[in-house]
């Protein structure tokens, strides 16, 4: 079949027309084979422009359109539309660049950027010929979403996401929910605790009949892709039976044998082996931690409800969409950094708010009383040697807070903050304010020249070349050196690789695109949602916790999703598996297929996200790329240059 | 390597109200002075130093007597943290640093030490008249004598040694680098600072300030000379009683006129007070004001009255030049010339 194809060559006001002789290109290409129309324009994305296209395609019923103009990243999706509004499909369309390919990059050959012009143009009209109308490919959707992490970003999507009509799964590798929210007593401006905040938000998610929490839960295997993820999560024990009673239970920890580190209190204390966090923690039930449980038994002889003969279990579900909520780790400083983990009195500011916390009418660590407290600001992050580049944002703002909160709570406390620049950015400003007026020490230094801490006669020193007073070298003798460590990505980040969800360059999950596209990952169905992303404060976990529940649950409402059709395509008979396209395949799209005894290779089309990686690798070309065939590609190849 | 001591502020603070913690060391309060320059940089230093509590690069500084006090960086302060009145509260404190008998201090710290010190000179002065039976040629008698010996007491006891220990903090150097031919050459500075106070013409409010006190220092220093030299109250000249009138009139008229500003505190420097500031104005009007009463009743032969008259006159004198002018704001006049001297000797 003849293609009646129309073609319009656009000036952008002068940014081609200055540079390539669009009149020139017009002639050159309105007697190519199939063109009816050839048109240059002013402005071809101007509205009027626009509709003059729709009632050109129309009265001249043509099956192509090519407008040769600005880069298809500004205007693919315009002109597509308008070829959709016309009645078209609106792969008939194709977009020739001569902007940034042409009149940008050679504006200093005017001839050689017109003959360049007509080329690509000519090659655009090619490939029209070529094309084939398209529909997009239809897949049903799973109206469930799984929300990885129980902190409070995830908690607030399930949530959302449970109101909106959605069967949510909540899968929190903990036994206890809450996430680092649960470990801070006040948070700033609203004076409100960690364990009322989660509080607040598990009787909420725990009235909602279509949430499933899974706790000491864990995705191990996924198949499938966006509208039907298949996961397997392994469910491990408490060791406990629900119906205890506490009382027992409270003899059961107090017997145990087995001391270790207390994670949730950052490890100044420790913990049994039969634990909880804190006494009225959710769920409400302690747990075995089996990896250090000796199985001496002394729990079992006070408290009938120990049960050792539970087993991991093991559970499949099948989602729609996965909202990773995996949350962030403090900074852990090398031995050394700041004297950490050498001066027994440098701890980090995580480290300090559980001090506090344990803290009643005297601030005391380690039996000595504690009035004057240095803090290092930035440790961990805006690093010049390290890889944190970052700013973790929270840190100048909880440690300013918890410096008043101290200096409020406990008399004769002396504050100095050794910092880098303060950024107590927005509404929590007035907390840098308020700590000055309270007398707290403010004294900084520039990155290159950090303060130093060190011994000196038993008494912990910290000094500094201080900027803010003609970079004299001050010190302070302090009782306590607070790290203000900051955000860094998950150490055990086993589901994010599972899942393939990719990383930026802060290590952290990375988005689409960080304005545009702020919660949606290149793994189709998959959203990132808190701090796992980076670092952000409480408030700003919220917001992108409900903006990715909005996105998970745009894909599994409607059951089915429209997805795009270009995708890899096998020729099953030329097919003689040999592997290189599975290898290739960068989002494991590709997998073998036993029909009638031939081995070949299939294309999940769902997954696949014709990158093209699989075409060239293929020994006996058997794999074609929708809308990018071989034969639109030759024939592009053939009008570009034509004389070889 | 220099400690910090954050109590600094909470002693500093007893010298005169400010909140130099509010300072987030923009600097506008040094960038708006009319009188900082690039080797005397103030106030925000003064500001950074008394937060940190830097005790000894404030004692070895001249910078707080620099300043004249125009109050353009408390206006323009965004944290409302007073750098003015800090710089003035360094001045009290400053003084008391200097003052070996460790009495200023005292006096400035506590109004209730001040109000006792007062009341205790005044029963003297009332006792020492009832010894002698209120006899007022005695008294007289006594008065000018005490006139005469104060002045050189206060100066040879208290003044020199304290503008000697001033020395010691400031330009004295322990490396014995110390130009003596610089103390000469530098005399001149002493003596133009001390009889003009130049620098105040440098603030930006107004000249009228610098007018004021000008005539007023010398309407004082002449007074103190006519009274004690030309023995003022007895004299019979007339040239001498007119100068004798003119001179206490311009002290009372002056002062009452600082009162009334300190009270309707329309301008940034005369709106904080302390207790000093307020014995200071009020003390120099009474004392200007007793003496043209002294001298009017006995110019209209109202002898009888003007014994009591006198007796106010010689206990406001008392308290003047035994509280005031060693220990109190008197003093500041005397240190902010020889830190113009001392200055310019360092930069020699």
């Amino acid at each position: 079949m003849n293609k009646k194809i129309g073609v319009y060559v656009c000036h952008c006001g002068g940014n081609i027309s200055d540079y390539v002789d669009v009149e020139k290109v017009r002639t050159s290409v309105e007697s190519d084979e199939g063109v009816c129309l050839a048109k240059t324009t002013m402005f071809a994305c101007a509205d009027s422009n626009q509709q003059e296209m729709v009632d050109d395609i129309a009265d001249q019923e043509m099956d192509g359109v090519v407008v040769a103009s600005c880069s298809p990243k500004l205007h693919l999706l315009t002109f597509r539309a308008v070829t959709e509004r016309a009645g078209l499909n609106k792969y008939n369309y194709v977009h020739a660049n001569i902007r940034e390919q042409v009149s940008w990059a050679h504006s200093d050959n005017k001839t050689g950027a017109t003959d360049k012009a007509i080329r690509i143009v000519k090659a655009a009209i090619a490939k029209v010929r070529e094309a084939e109308p398209l529909e997009p490919l239809m897949v049903k959707s799973t109206k469930a979403v799984a929300v990885i992490g129980a902190g409070v970003a995830g908690i607030r999507a399930a949530i959302e996401l449970a109101e909106a009509g959605s069967d949510v799964y909540v899968i929190e590798r903990d036994h206890f929910v809450g996430g680092r929210v649960s470990q801070w007593d006040n948070l700033c401006m609203t004076d409100e605790t960690g364990k009322e905040l989660v509080t607040r938000l598990y009787d909420k998610m725990m009235k909602h009949q279509n949430i499933t929490l899974y706790t000491g839960a864990e995705v191990v295997k996924n198949s499938g892709s966006v509208g039907n993820f298949n996961l397997k999560v392994t469910l491990r024990p408490r060791y406990i039976r629900f119906d205890c009673n506490e009382k027992d239970l409270m003899k059961a920890i107090d017997v145990c044998p087995v001391e270790v580190p207390d994670e949730f209190n950052f490890s100044i204390t420790s913990r049994k082996a039969i634990y909880h966090n804190y006494p009225s923690e959710y769920p409400h039930l302690p747990a075995i931690d089996m990896e250090n449980c000796t199985r001496c038994g002394e729990c079992e002889k006070v408290c009938s409800h120990i049960d050792f003969s539970q087993k991991i279990k093991q559970v499949d579900l099948t989602v729609g969409s996965i909202l990773m909520a995996t949350g962030f780790d403090p900074y852990e400083p090398p031995e050394g950094e700041f004297g950490y983990g050498i001066i027994e009195n440098v701890v980090t500011l995580q480290q300090f708010k559980r001090i506090v916390h344990y803290c009643d009418n005297t601030l005391q660590y380690h039996g000595k009383k504690i009035e004057h407290i240095a803090y290092i600001y930035c440790v961990g992050s805006r690093q010049i040697d390290g890889e944190n580049k970052y700013c973790s944002r929270y840190c100048c703002t909880t440690n300013i807070y918890t410096a008043i909160t101290v200096k409020k709570k406990y008399v004769e406390i002396h504050n100095y903050h050794f910092n880098r620049g303060i950024r107590t950015y927005g509404k929590q400003e007035t907390l840098y304010d308020e700590s000055s007026k309270l007398g707290d020490i403010y004294l900084q230094s520039f990155e290159d020249d950090p303060p130093v801490v060190e011994l000196q006669d038993g008494k912990t020193v910290v000094r500094i070349n201080d900027i803010l007073t003609g970079h004299k070298s001050l010190d302070v003798e302090a009782d306590l050196v607070v790290l203000v460590t900051g955000m860094v990505p998950r150490k055990d980040n086993a589901t994010g690789e599972l899942l393939k969800v990719p990383k930026g360059r802060d290590k952290f999950f990375n988005e689409i695109h960080m304005k545009l596209r702020p919660v949606e990952t290149v793994i189709d169905g998959v959203t990132i949602a808190g701090a796992s992303q980076g670092p952000k404060n409480i408030m700003e976990s919220m917001n992108s916790a409900l903006s990715a529940a909005a996105k998970s649950f745009s894909l599994v409402d409607s059951g089915e999703l429209a997805l795009e059709p270009i995708v890899a395509r096998v020729d099953q008979e030329s097919c003689e598996w040999c592997g290189k396209c599975e290898a290739a395949c960068p989002f494991s799209a590709l997998s073998k297929l036993e029909i009638e005894g031939k081995t070949v290779v299939q294309v999940n089309e769902t997954i696949c996200k014709g990158c093209g990686m699989c075409l060239p690798v293929c020994p006996v070309d058997a794999i074609e790329l929708t809308g990018y065939s071989n034969k639109e590609i030759e024939s592009m190849i053939d009008a570009l240059i034509p004389n070889i | 390597m220099t400690r910090i001591n954050p109590d600094f502020t909470s002693e500093l603070k007893k010298y005169g109200v400010f909140d130099a913690n509010a300072c987030y060391n923009c600097g506008n309060c040094t960038a708006v002075c009319a009188l900082s320059d690039q080797e005397n940089s103030f106030p925000r230093k003064m500001v950074r130093y008394s937060v940190l509590g830097l005790e000894e690069d404030i004692q070895m500084s001249l910078d707080p007597w620099l300043c004249y006090y125009c109050g353009e960086c408390t206006t323009t302060c965004p944290m409302e943290a007073e750098p003015g009145e800090l710089m003035m509260s360094l001045r009290r404190w400053l003084t008391a640093k200097y003052d070996w008998t460790g009495l200023s201090g005292l006096l400035y710290r506590s109004v209730t030490v001040s109000v006792i010190a007062f009341i205790l000179l005044a029963i003297g002065v009332i006792g020492f008249a009832a010894l002698h039976d209120f006899n007022p040629e005695q008294v007289m008698h006594f008065g000018h004598y005490f006139e005469m010996s104060a002045i050189g007491g206060v100066l040879l006891f208290i003044l020199l040694p304290n503008i000697f220990r001033m020395w010691r903090l400031t330009v004295f150097r322990p490396d014995g680098k110390l130009s003596v031919k610089a103390h000469f050459k530098a005399l001149g500075e002493l003596i133009v600072h001390m009889f003009t106070q130049k620098r105040t013409l440098g603030c930006d409010d107004s000249q009228v300030r610098w007018l004021e006190h000008l005539i007023l220092v010398i309407g004082y220093l002449a007074l103190l000379f006519t009274t004690v030299f030309l023995d003022w109250f007895l004299a019979e000249s007339r040239t001498v009683i007119v100068l004798g009138y003119a001179e206490s009139t311009v002290i009372f008229v002056i002062t009452f006129l600082f009162v009334l500003a300190r009270i309707t505190m329309k301008r940034e420097v005369s709106k904080h007070s302390h207790p000093s500031d307020w014995l200071f104005v009020i003390w120099l009007f009474m004392l200007g004001l007793s003496a043209f009463a002294v001298r009017l009743f006995i110019d209209l032969q109202i002898l009888e009255e003007n014994f009591w008259i006198y007796l106010v006159h010689l206990i406001i004198m008392v308290q003047w030049a035994l509280i005031i002018v060693p220990f109190g704001k008197w003093t500041h006049f005397l240190y902010r010339s020889f830190a113009m001297y001392f200055r310019r000797i360092r930069e020699i």
